[in-house]
């Protein structure tokens, strides 16, 4: 297991609220992460810096073998490098098809000529119906994404993160709002992804992050409280006191 | 959603069908434009049985460059999310390129032909001279300015007609998508473009006759002695060509991923980024595209209407176009071309005097002045009940789950 993506000694103030505080994490390829914490802990804030929604006020993350510096990127040219992301709130393109969802996400030219002549290969083609069986989304390829119920689409956003084919997968609570054996397939699908990729996961449910079977990360006023085991995370009194306890 | 999202046979498995097949809405217009213009061409004065008078087929005409420029601005607006209010501008532009033209070459060829008269062939540089002075007398100057240079040659201006919306548009949109500047705040940026172009040309010493604008566009040089019943239907025809291509080639981009891209923009561009598209890339491809269509359906309105002054391209105009789109129904191209038409039709009919006033006795409603009225109330009735416009009263005739 080799480092893909380090972040060290990250700071981001919004309006004097200091939301990540001397942050450093590392995770390697592959790897699967969980990060807990408390609301307000900077969790979603820690995935904007990664992603490049928002520039850390001093800090630094490095990407890959090449230690590319992310800060430099936008987010779509951050996105074509590998870091794909899910966010908390299912955002798929409600007016459109489950299959024009998919294919927009499909790793292939993003630039503005060649999206215009693109034509679905047979590969895509297959690489879509494999997408959708695999999120239990075959049957629903021509609906409108709007209609999908709401753990469908949280599964719809995850078959778009896979068709990325990201090198890291960045998800933002995928069990909310799903049913126990929705859950469940989430977990395989997860642990599956983070046998060839690295994958962090940012979850509430510690029932859901106990079935990762993984390191864990927890978050506190935007800098990193523990991290170990889950055992070992659970277990230590500060967790409790911020976290568990409450 | 049943046929106003035109789609190409891309992610779609099975047998891979026609473009055409997968959008009947497309050969549906097709046909019936072909119709309309085969019906307007047998009714003319000029060519067929003269139940149409010359005026008449000129505004049709020109309401078919209307159409294309709204189809132009449903494009960048209901499909791409960018409510641009200075599409007008582009479509000035594109007036004012071949207005260059045709002014310069029907004075020249006057002039020539008065200089011959005389004993001595004139030389080039005293009609140059001749033809500065008779276009630019009227603003108190006799040189011809420098954009003029070329404005006797037919394919230099017509390159202009695409280049100079074309160019406008990339700066302007690289500028301002750059700084991610969206929303209501680009609609007043693009306000402040076309106030300001449309400034720009009310001076005098722009070099394109200030308020005077460009006139006797409809005299064609090389057409001099034809008359206009049969210009107005050359151009009539000329009009309802580019729209049918206009018509096409948006509902093909529109369509497939490229379409499928630029509706996720319209919907939430944040989300695209993060799939790794270059949405600033998308949206200056889309406007500048959109202005250059709009710049040609200028080159052929203009002769038509026979003059072009900065009033063309006030912002207001600009307005009227969102409005047409919003009436018709944003997000299906015929929704944009029924709106065009339809208002723009209403609006001659009412403020040329052809609708009786109604005379309620206490009060008199003069349509002239009550038509800005009755438009006002339609768009906000239209964007209260009916936000999917007309057109969307085409889903009731086609039902069918997508």
């Amino acid at each position: 297991m080799t480092t893909l993506l380090e972040v060290s000694g990250v700071s981001v103030t919004f309006d004097g609220f200091r939301a990540i505080n001397n942050l450093s994490i590392a995770i390697g390829e592959p790897e699967l992460r969980a990060v807990i914490g408390p609301n307000g802990a900077g969790k979603t804030t820690f995935m904007d810096i990664i992603t490049g929604k928002t520039r850390p006020d001093e800090g630094r993350v490095i990407w890959g073998e090449r230690s590319v510096d992310l800060l430099k990127y936008s987010e779509s040219q951050i996105a074509k490098m590998g870091i794909g992301r899910k966010f908390q709130k299912p955002t798929v393109f409600e007016d459109q098809s489950v299959r024009d969802n998919l294919a927009m996400a499909l790793k292939n030219k993003r630039g503005p000529w060649s999206v215009l002549m693109w034509h679905a290969t047979a590969q895509d083609q297959a690489r879509i119906q494999e997408l959708a069986e695999e999120v239990g989304l075959l049957a629903r390829l021509d609906d409108r994404a709007g209609i999908l119920s709401h753990g469908q689409k949280q599964w719809l956003e995850i078959g778009m993160l896979l068709a990325q084919d990201p090198r890291l997968l960045l998800v933002d609570e995928p069990a909310a709002g799903m049913t126990p054996s929705e859950r469940e397939h989430t977990t395989d699908l997860l642990k599956r992804a983070a046998k060839t990729r690295a994958v962090m996961v940012i979850e509430h449910d510690m029932e859901f992050i106990r079935r990762l079977d993984c390191r864990v990360t927890c978050l506190h006023e935007g800098s990193v409280l523990a991290e170990g085991s889950i055992d070992h995370v659970t277990r230590n009194q500060q967790v409790i006191d911020v976290y568990l306890g409450r | 959603m049943a046929m106003d999202i035109p789609r190409r046979s891309t992610a779609r498995t099975g047998t891979r069908r026609s473009f055409l097949h997968e959008n009947p809405s497309v050969l549906w217009f097709m046909g019936l434009l072909g119709l309309f213009t085969v019906v307007v061409t047998v009714l003319s004065e000029g060519v067929g049985l003269g139940v149409m008078p010359t005026n008449l087929i000129k505004i049709l005409g020109m309401t078919l460059c209307l159409c294309l420029i709204a189809i132009a601005m449903d494009v960048v607006w209901g499909y791409c999310g960018i409510l641009s209010l200075g599409h007008f501008a582009f479509f000035g532009l594109g007036g004012y390129a071949i207005g260059m033209w045709l002014m310069y070459a029907r004075t020249e060829i006057n002039i020539r032909d008065n200089l011959e008269r005389g004993t001595i062939p004139p030389t080039e540089a005293e009609v140059s001279e001749a033809v500065a002075a008779q276009i630019f007398g009227v603003v108190g100057s006799s040189e011809l300015p420098l954009i003029w240079t070329f404005a006797g040659s037919l394919p230099f201006q017509l390159a202009m007609v695409v280049l100079v919306p074309g160019l406008l548009a990339l700066v302007f949109g690289w500028l301002a998508f750059r700084s991610r500047v969206t929303g209501v705040y680009l609609s007043i940026l693009t306000q402040a473009m076309t106030l300001a172009l449309s400034l720009y040309l009310f001076q005098n010493d722009t070099g394109l006759r200030g308020n005077n604008g460009l006139s006797g566009l409809q005299n064609i040089p090389g057409a001099l002695d034809v008359p206009q019943s049969i210009i107005s239907i050359w151009f009539f025809w000329a009009s309802a060509f580019m729209l049918g291509v206009g018509y096409l080639f948006f509902a093909w981009i529109v369509s497939g991923k490229f379409g499928s891209v630029i509706r996720a923009i319209r919907d939430n561009e944040a989300r695209v980024r993060f799939l790794g598209y270059n949405v600033e890339g998308y949206k200056l491809f889309v406007f500048t595209i959109t202005a250059i269509v709009s710049g040609i359906a200028g080159a052929l309105y203009y002769p038509q209407a026979g003059i072009i002054n900065p009033a063309e391209i006030a912002p207001i105009a600009s307005i009227y176009l969102a409005v047409w789109v919003a009436i018709g129904g944003r997000g299906r191209l015929y929704g944009a071309v029924i709106g065009a038409g339809f208002v723009s039709l209403l609006s001659s009919w009412l403020t040329g005097g052809g609708a009786p006033n109604i005379d309620l006795g206490v009060f008199r409603i003069v349509w002239t002045e009550w038509w800005l009225v009755l438009l006002g109330l339609g768009f906000v009735l239209v964007t209260l009940f009916f936000p999917k416009g007309i057109g969307g009263l085409f889903d009731y005739l086609v039902r069918k789950q997508p």
